[in-house]
């Protein structure tokens, strides 16, 4: 039960040694790397128990859920902790190749590992007031990263991401504490259990819009994304990929938690009205995407589209919908995190990423292309990639259901998705030069471009093998739809004070 | 921004300095079972330091606190994690605590000791840390000083940006040069 609590215990012990470490040193990168392949070594285990046991509980400091806060690990917070260990992973292993030792940024593994942690935190909380504080501590890592490396251009258009996440973690806890005062509990289990008892109470409708307009922000949510494509693009390539991977999807997965786990199912407005939102999001953000003229500006926009199709499954609200939300969670983590990865090391060989003063690519890095191809057609959602089959669940979920416009909706998002791809291809890796001598050899494109082989082979992987990670994932929407089974978990756990009382 | 001191706030300060440590301890002791604890008196004492860094100035003050907050907030996160994460040895749930009841102590009577204090020492030295860090630097670069000598800005900043500070300290160079020119 104790391994619930190591996806957060250990990045937070390798924050605290990196930064007593001080400055950067080889050894000091092995450290980092190493402990970022612990995590993810226990990520995996931890996602192997639950799917065999459904739900790990850990009451911390031995209270129940009634007095403390307890962590509750089930198949879907495993997936997502799996996901985040490998995307930072990555980064880590990526952001090696970018600089020198001597010129790295000293705080910057340290902040990741806590932003990490932050990360976990939200996964696994089986708390509302908990998971505010593990917006907080992610979201103070981040602010900290995105203007880590930054002039006074990037803080500037850092602005708005402050200025709204702060926004959005008041209201957040404006809605923790009108969630007290109707239930008088916290815990994600009791929650349940009260606001099944009253569906029809406007209250519980209200907080669920209130939830949803705080969760929203968070993932990036029409008409509350304004913060997000202004603000990724100042990024580094390798925290640019860790952020753009998981910080919207943290959004995403606690949206499928409340309505999934925590909020009573009978809430059928909430929800078409949370899928007209995804609709208009996928159409916008691709929009967005068509607009823009740099490779960071683009694949920032296609965060939001995408952002759309797992909120409209989530919208959908049945549980094979839940299962292809999560499924594509799985897809969209890996491929948009590669594509960040790739994006920069095409910036680097071409000293830019502006579209109209890039060229020829694909004749100096040819490896490169074929990478990014793989995963800007899986973006798009040719088959036989792990995003056509993500899109294909949603699509037939959709056409189940009788919603034809938003089914149109996606297709169209789908479409200008690989026309914005296209523009990508074409004006870097196909198209001549303005100036022919601008793309260069650069070493430290061999390291890059091994990682991103790593990733693109494990989205290989989730293409090919997509029907067992579908079942994986229709497990996790089952056991994350199952309040019953939550409450029964929650509420077995063996703690110090009187179980038996009520 | 370097104004005259003030020897009343200088003599005052003094004082007060001992007196907020002093109800730091009292918040931090009491903390287990009454309102208190490791954050409010972590605040506190960060006050007292805030206030006698008024008193002397920056660059004094760099010779009262030796060493770095940043380290002593690490430590104290450190112990935290530490106290929370040692019943995972015995197999227990993480930040699960343990007491010892004591009578008969001479001089204290009964005493209720357990490894809570531990833990809330150590947020009280994360909160003290970096309450105090933040001030520091954001006063030493309002005044146009340089935010963080040379060992730190080592481990802090990276070698490929220039300071934020280094233009105000420019800025503040220039500023007391003119007001010493009529």
């Amino acid at each position: 039960m104790n391994l619930v609590i190591l996806p957060v215990l250990l990045p937070l012990v390798t924050a605290v040694t990196l930064l007593f470490w001080g400055r950067p040193s080889p050894a000091r990168r092995v450290l980092a790397a190493t402990s970022a392949a612990a995590q993810l070594t226990v990520a995996l285990a931890l996602l192997a128990r639950t799917l065999e046991a459904g739900w790990l509980v850990l009451p911390v400091g031995a209270w129940s859920a009634r007095l403390g806060i307890v962590l509750v690990a089930d198949p879907l917070a495993a997936v997502m902790v799996g996901l985040s260990s490998f995307t930072a992973l990555a980064a880590v292993l990526y952001g090696f190749a970018e600089f020198r030792t001597a010129l790295e940024h000293p705080l910057r593994l340290t902040l990741v590992q806590f932003l990490v942690a932050g990360i976990n935190l939200a996964f696994l909380t089986g708390d509302l007031f908990n998971l505010f504080v593990a917006f907080e501590v992610m979201l103070i890592a981040s602010y900290a990263l995105l203007t880590l490396e930054a002039d006074d251009w990037d803080v500037k258009q850092a602005f708005p991401y402050l200025a709204v996440n702060l926004t959005g973690s008041t209201l957040f806890l404006c809605a923790a504490g009108f969630a007290y005062r109707l239930f008088g509990t916290l815990n994600f289990a009791d929650l349940a259990a009260r606001a099944a008892a009253q569906p029809e109470d406007p209250r519980v409708i209200a907080l669920a819009l209130w939830l949803l307009v705080v969760f929203g922000l968070k993932a990036g949510l029409f008409p509350l994304y304004y913060w997000l494509p202004n603000s990724y693009p100042i990024l580094p390539a390798p925290l640019a990929a860790l952020f753009s991977g998981m910080l919207t999807k943290v959004g995403v997965y606690v949206l499928l938690r409340t309505f999934g786990t925590v909020l009573p199912h009978g809430l059928t407005g909430v929800h078409t009205l949370l899928a007209w939102l995804a609709g208009a999001t996928m159409i916008l953000g691709v929009l967005g995407a068509l607009s823009r003229n740099f490779i960071r500006g683009i694949l920032s926009y296609h965060i939001l589209s995408q952002i759309g199709f797992m909120v409209l499954a989530i919208g959908l609200f049945t549980e094979l919908a839940f299962a292809a939300s999560i499924f594509y969670i799985i897809h969209h983590i890996i491929v948009k995190s590669s594509l960040f990865l790739i994006g920069g090391t095409a910036a680097l060989l071409s000293r830019t990423d502006n579209l109209d003063r890039m060229g020829n690519l694909w004749r100096h890095a040819p490896g490169l292309g074929v990478l990014f191809l793989l995963q800007a057609l899986s973006l798009a959602g040719l088959p036989p990639l792990s995003g056509f089959w993500g899109k294909y669940a949603i699509l037939v979920v959709g056409l189940e259901q009788g919603e034809y416009v938003l089914v149109a909706l996606a297709i169209v998002a789908s479409i200008l998705t690989l026309v914005s791809m296209l523009k990508i291809w074409n004006a870097a890796f196909w198209a001549d030069a303005p100036e022919p001598a601008a793309t260069q050899q650069d070493p430290r494109g061999r390291w890059m471009n091994r990682v991103t082989t790593g990733m693109v082979l494990v989205s290989l992987a989730v293409g090919l093998g997509a029907e067992g990670v579908f079942r994986v994932a229709q497990q996790a929407a089952a056991r994350a739809r199952d309040q019953a089974g939550y409450l029964r978990a929650v509420h077995a756990v063996v703690t110090k004070d009187a179980p038996d009382r009520p | 921004m370097n104004g005259p001191r003030s020897y009343l706030f200088d003599r005052l300060v003094r004082v007060v300095f001992f007196l907020l440590n002093g109800v730091a301890l009292y918040l931090l002791l009491r903390g287990h079972n009454l309102p208190g604890g490791g954050f409010i008196a972590g605040l506190a004492s960060a006050i007292s330091l805030i206030l006698l860094s008024l008193a002397l100035g920056g660059e004094a003050m760099r010779r009262v606190v030796r060493g770095d907050p940043v380290l002593l907030a690490g430590a104290g996160l450190l112990l935290a994690l530490g106290t929370g994460a040692a019943p995972l040895l015995a197999g227990r749930p993480f930040l699960e605590h343990f007491h010892v009841h004591l009578s008969g102590v001479p001089l204290l009577g009964e005493v209720h000791a357990g490894t809570p204090l531990l833990f809330d020492t150590g947020v009280y030295l994360l909160v003290v840390g970096i309450t105090s860090k933040l001030v520091f630097v954001l006063t030493q670069s309002t005044r146009g000083l340089r935010a963080l000598v040379a060992a730190e800005e080592r481990r802090y900043s990276s070698p490929l940006e220039s300071p934020i500070d280094e233009a105000a300290a420019r800025e503040g160079e220039n500023h007391r040069e003119s007001a010493h020119e009529p």
